[in-house]
């Protein structure tokens, strides 16, 4: 039978504890290391997903302000907060061609299975749904994430919801809207939920961890050997947080293509639609949907989940908007998809204006690399 | 039913499903295969490597992400690259939508491309190698 090695932290920053999940799976995949599920807590902080802009993800000012550390994981998806209330479940195992994880590999919905059998027996009802996210009726209560090393390895990562404290995460988190309201805080509520909320308990972080190893052990029928890091995996460890998670162009990153923001505010027949949007290339990154009009949180989470990473193409956005619709035909009649998808094109013309301009003049109008200021 | 995938026989391909070509003037034009771009689903975003970067065969060469995952885009030949695909920057599904034309990410002046090339498969093992392949990938769960 297959063995695992389960190590327990806690309290970990996050430059070690992103360090130590990309070691394991590095040394999962070169075979030098056991495969290994960790369960453990970061210090309050936050972090990016692998392509994110940092600065228009989060609240720099806020963090700084707060002391709450920023970076940026090797997983995809979007900005999260971790801290003592946030269970973190890291998988690093091999990706190589071997039988033992035939049936799992790279498959999201399979690396889940301990979570999903582990809340279960708390009478917690888990869902997979879209790409990243782990939902309870349609509330998200942990996100995924998969990364594949050059060495073959594969981590997979979870941060699940235990408690979650909502004004402090939109404080956190960069939104594009001005002021965080209570109809925001609403909003980000109906979306979200915890373990405290649907098992109507205040189970403790290691009593959740104890419940989501069980679910491992009993989802993948294997030993799990608790167990502890080596004294080369902690200098690897050190090395990498050293060199990349402490490394400001690991954690500030640009790329080739930067983001632009575009926004549009259009009068619907059932009230004012709100859009904000960041474009990368012909990418859309984001997407927010606010307004005035009646509708389910979760129709317009499903939305802007959808546009996630999506061609900013009218044909193919509206393909995809259909499907939705489909979803929330009626939950979604105050909302036209003519009006959302004219919305969306005049966001995407904004933002593809200022990526014109950027382009045509890269520095903006007063600042000059390397020569004087105006 | 099995799933089908298309494998153009005028190239070279290695185990990470990136492909290789080369033309008349030795230059290695290089891209992902269809199998593997579906195993990743659709790109969203890339890096490649800018003009006169030396890349290394097995060494990460950019990185991506995916519908399904993140990663690094590991070099299949080693040499010095001479041309990113800015059309797939801006727009990384054109990878998905032409993997073997409008989709290719980078060109390599290669320094090493007989040895190299040698590791790679095509011709008349192809067909064989593929199959094999599209197998492993149901197997192990990899495929939808």
């Amino acid at each position: 039978m297959t063995t695992w090695r389960y190590i327990k932290n806690d309290n970990v920053t996050a430059s070690v504890g992103l360090a130590t999940d990309e070691v394991l799976a590095n040394r999962a995949g070169a075979g030098t290391s056991l495969p290994t599920l960790r369960l453990y807590t970061y210090q309050p902080c936050a972090l990016v997903g692998r392509f994110q802009s940092i600065e228009n993800e989060l609240n720099l000012s806020y963090c700084a302000d707060n002391k709450i550390p920023i970076n940026r994981r090797p997983t995809g998806g979007g900005a999260i907060i971790m801290g003592e209330d946030q269970l973190g479940v890291a998988l690093a195992i091999s990706g190589k061609a071997d039988e033992t994880y035939a049936h799992v590999r790279e498959r999201m919905t399979q690396f889940s299975q301990g979570i999903i059998s582990g809340l279960a027996t708390l009478g917690i009802h888990v869902e997979f749904r879209r790409k990243n996210d782990l939902e309870v009726n349609g509330k998200k209560i942990a996100g995924l994430g998969l990364h594949k090393t050059d060495t073959g390895g594969l981590l997979f990562h979870a941060s699940l919801l235990v408690g979650l404290d909502v004004p402090y995460m939109l404080n956190v988190l960069k939104i594009p809207f001005e002021k965080i309201t209570d109809k925001e805080i609403s909003a980000v509520s109906e979306r979200t939920t915890t373990v405290h909320l649907e098992s109507n308990t205040s189970l403790t972080i290691d009593e959740v961890r104890n419940i989501i190893f069980n679910g491992y052990r009993d989802a993948f029928r294997l030993n799990i050997r608790k167990g502890d890091f080596t004294k080369s995996e902690l200098n690897e460890v050190h090395q990498l947080e050293k060199n990349k998670y402490m490394d400001n162009d690991w954690i500030f990153q640009t790329t080739d293509v930067p983001d632009t923001t575009g926004k549009a505010l259009v009068k619907t027949p059932g009230g004012l639609l709100d859009i904000r949007l960041v474009l990368a290339g012909e990418m859309i990154k984001s997407v927010y949907i606010r307004g005035d009009f009646f509708t389910s949180e979760h129709a317009i989470a499903d939305l802007e989940q959808s546009l996630r990473w999506h061609s900013s193409s009218e044909n193919t956005m509206s393909g995809t908007l259909s499907k939705v619709y489909e979803r929330w035909s009626d939950d979604l009649t105050n909302l036209p998809m003519d009006s959302l998808l004219n919305a969306l094109s005049t966001a995407i013309q904004e933002a593809e204006r200022t990526s014109r301009k950027g382009l045509a003049d890269p520095y903006g109008c007063f600042v000059t690399p390397g020569g004087t200021h105006a | 039913m099995k799933k089908q995938f298309d494998f153009k026989s005028d190239r070279f391909y290695n185990s990470n499903h990136l492909w290789s070509k080369q033309d008349a003037a030795g230059i290695v034009t290089v891209g992902m295969d269809e199998l593997g771009l579906d195993s990743l689903g659709e790109l969203a975003y890339l890096t490649l490597p800018s003009e006169r970067t030396p890349v290394e065969m097995d060494k990460a060469m950019g990185s991506m992400e995916a519908a399904k995952m993140t990663g690094e885009l590991v070099a299949p030949v080693s040499g010095i690259v001479i041309e990113k695909n800015d059309r797939v920057l801006q727009n990384p599904l054109l990878v998905n939508e032409e993997p073997y034309g409008n989709g290719w990410l980078v060109k390599i002046e290669p320094t090493n491309w007989e040895k190299e090339s040698e590791t790679m498969v095509s011709g008349d093992k192809l067909p064989g190698w593929a199959e094999q392949e599209i197998e492993r990938f149901e197997t192990q769960g990899i495929l939808d």
